[in-house]
């Protein structure tokens, strides 16, 4: 048996919109958070999740982690049912809520720290070495004996993340954990969690719409809609599927007409200024180069490198989420 | 258990983190103690009671000094739990109602603790009659502090089903309103519960609320004598014990239920 086993996970919340003018009562909607869901990770993957904003991403975490109870499915992680051993499972997770806060605003971080030390019942010598560790990882020293509520956004986070990490999970469930990183921090959390994975072969969920934490992090993805999953495989396998389209743009000196492009390809004139977009596999783009240069001289030609966020927008639109 | 010591710990240091709201609030309690102290001299003035002004004297400082026993709330637990922070704490391997008593404990301890002193050192350099008196005798003040703990012990349990409740109802504050009124009305924090017909007194002493702080300082006064304190502290037991066991059984009914909103 898988290490993670979801089987037709349902979850449905009730809503209350606003009065209307005239309505008595007000309304109450049914949503379907997660719909039948299913899915199964093997112990020491690294999986991406991805989906649009309410697709259900965050509530399959609770569910996982035994904060919320479904109303229909089951689901096991390490052979436990999360919600009904709450407790016992609690100890083998690590948990990081981008938006929400687990350390104590008043007192500085370490005092934090060291609480959530005694809850897991970390062992002293074990604790330190895994806070010297994590602490050099996310660049955390100077900032230990600080208050939380003196940090920025982004110290805030690696401090929220050191807090999940301390007591060595198993299991760690990220839900859009660099919010408000700089650039030097996100790289450093990523460099982090990969050694995280390799070295002590821990199961990660990583929940964002940060698609470079993805590509850079995970093997394999899975993308939710509508509570339902609409994919499950490895990321190029992912946008294979949607898009291989390139486009390249290019000016030549002078009034030049476009010579006769091959069918399956697309141009926009704009100015003086071609659009085209191409699919590499059946034209390579060698070729397409070398047919633009002999209409005339180029002054200016970019290709374009596919950018994932507009793959993943093109996809959502594709898939209706 | 280590754990729940830990929060306790932690809440406790937070407590201290503040040093001006302390003192903000001893200055105010003092300023209640005077002024509702001079209403009843001024009453009995009047129409003088059964009850000596003295012991009416020693309870509302009693009262007045014990104040955040009664009526505080940890408003950061509160907010936790209407925007959905609660999250991270059911991810901890602890049992959520002992973790909330601990933290509740805690500020209720340590709050009272802290303005207990200055305030009760001032009431005792007050002229007799105006300020507090002496305990009747040492093995009555001894009940009495017994009775305290235990007061303690009830007030944090009915504390965390008012906490059970926000989780139901998101918005505490309502509830909150309603409670704190039967709260400041029969725990005596108003008017001395010694001051009620005797006939409401009888029913009035058996209520939870009396439980808090009117038993310990009673015993405190000698309105009861040493030989009832027994029967006072069983009452508070039974009381404590109750109120524990229909909060976590209200907390278990709501965790199940649990929605957390947003993110």
């Amino acid at each position: 048996m898988a290490f993670i086993e979801a089987d037709g996970l349902t979850k449905t919340f009730t809503v209350r919109k606003k009065r209307q003018k005239g309505q008595l009562l007000r309304e109450k909607t049914q949503i379907r958070a997660l719909d039948a869901l299913s899915f199964s990770i093997e112990k020491g993957e690294l999986v991406g999740y991805i989906g649009p904003n309410g697709a259900g991403k965050s509530t399959t975490v609770k569910l996982l982690s035994g904060i919320l109870t479904p109303d229909g499915g089951t689901a096991r992680v390490g052979g436990r049912v999360p919600w009904q051993e709450r407790r016992q499972h609690a100890s083998h997770i690590g948990v990081v809520f981008g938006q929400r806060s687990q350390l104590w605003w008043d007192v500085p971080i370490l005092d934090s720290f060291d609480l959530l030390r005694e809850i897991y019942r970390v062992p002293e010598d074990r604790y330190k070495e895994r806070l010297n560790a994590l602490t050099e990882a996310l660049q955390l020293g100077e900032l230990l004996r600080t208050p939380l509520r003196l940090l920025s956004l982004g110290q805030r986070m690696r401090a929220e993340l050191c807090g999940s990490l301390l007591h060595g999970p198993e299991l760690l469930f990220l839900d859009e954990p660099t919010i408000g990183l700089d650039a030097v921090s996100k790289l450093a959390l990523r460099d982090f969690l990969m050694q995280e994975n390799r070295r002590n072969g821990t199961t990660v969920l990583l929940t964002t719409h940060d698609m470079e934490d993805i590509s850079a992090l995970c093997s394999r993805v899975m993308v939710l809609g509508h509570g339902k999953k609409l994919f499950d495989g490895a990321l190029p396998d992912l946008l294979a599927r949607y898009d291989t389209r390139r486009i390249i743009t290019l000016r030549y000196a002078g009034e030049v007409p476009l010579p006769q492009l091959p069918a399956g390809c697309a141009c926009e004139a704009e100015g003086g200024q071609y659009k085209i977009t191409y699919a590499p596999d059946k034209l390579p783009t060698s070729q397409l180069i070398a047919l633009l240069q002999s209409a005339g001289d180029i002054r200016e030609l970019t290709a374009q490198p596919q950018n994932i966020d507009h793959l993943i927008a093109a996809m959502y639109r594709e898939m209706d989420l | 258990m280590k754990a729940y010591l830990s929060v306790f710990r932690m809440r406790w240091k937070m407590e201290l983190q503040y040093r001006g709201a302390v003192i903000g609030g001893i200055v105010c309690q003092m300023f209640f103690g005077l002024i509702l102290v001079s209403l009843y001299r001024a009453l009995y003035a009047g129409k003088p009671q059964a009850l000596p002004i003295e012991a009416v004297a020693s309870y509302v400082w009693l009262q007045q000094a014990f104040f955040r026993m009664q009526l505080s709330s940890d408003s950061e637990l509160m907010d936790k739990i209407r925007t959905g922070s609660i999250a991270y704490d059911l991810c901890r391997p602890l049992d959520l109602y002992g973790y909330y008593y601990a933290r509740i404990l805690a500020q209720k301890l340590l709050g009272s603790l802290l303005r207990a002193g200055p305030m009760l050192l001032f009431a005792f350099l007050l002229p007799r009659g105006v300020g507090i008196t002496a305990p009747v005798s040492l093995p009555a003040l001894i009940a009495a502090l017994l009775c305290l703990i235990l007061g303690l012990l009830c007030t944090c349990a009915l504390e965390n089903i008012t906490m059970a409740f926000t989780m139901r109802t998101l918005d505490s504050r309502g509830v909150q309103a309603m409670l704190n009124l039967l709260m400041v009305t029969f725990s005596g924090n108003i008017l001395p519960l010694t001051l009620f017909p005797d006939s409401w007194q009888r029913i009035i002493t058996l209520l939870p609320y009396a439980q808090i702080l009117d038993a310990p300082i009673r015993l405190y006064t000698g309105q009861y004598a040493l030989g009832e304190a027994p029967r006072v502290l069983l009452i508070q037991g039974i009381w404590t014990l109750a109120l524990m066991g229909l909060g976590i059984l209200l907390w278990r009914r709501h965790q199940k239920r649990l929605v957390v909103q947003g993110g």
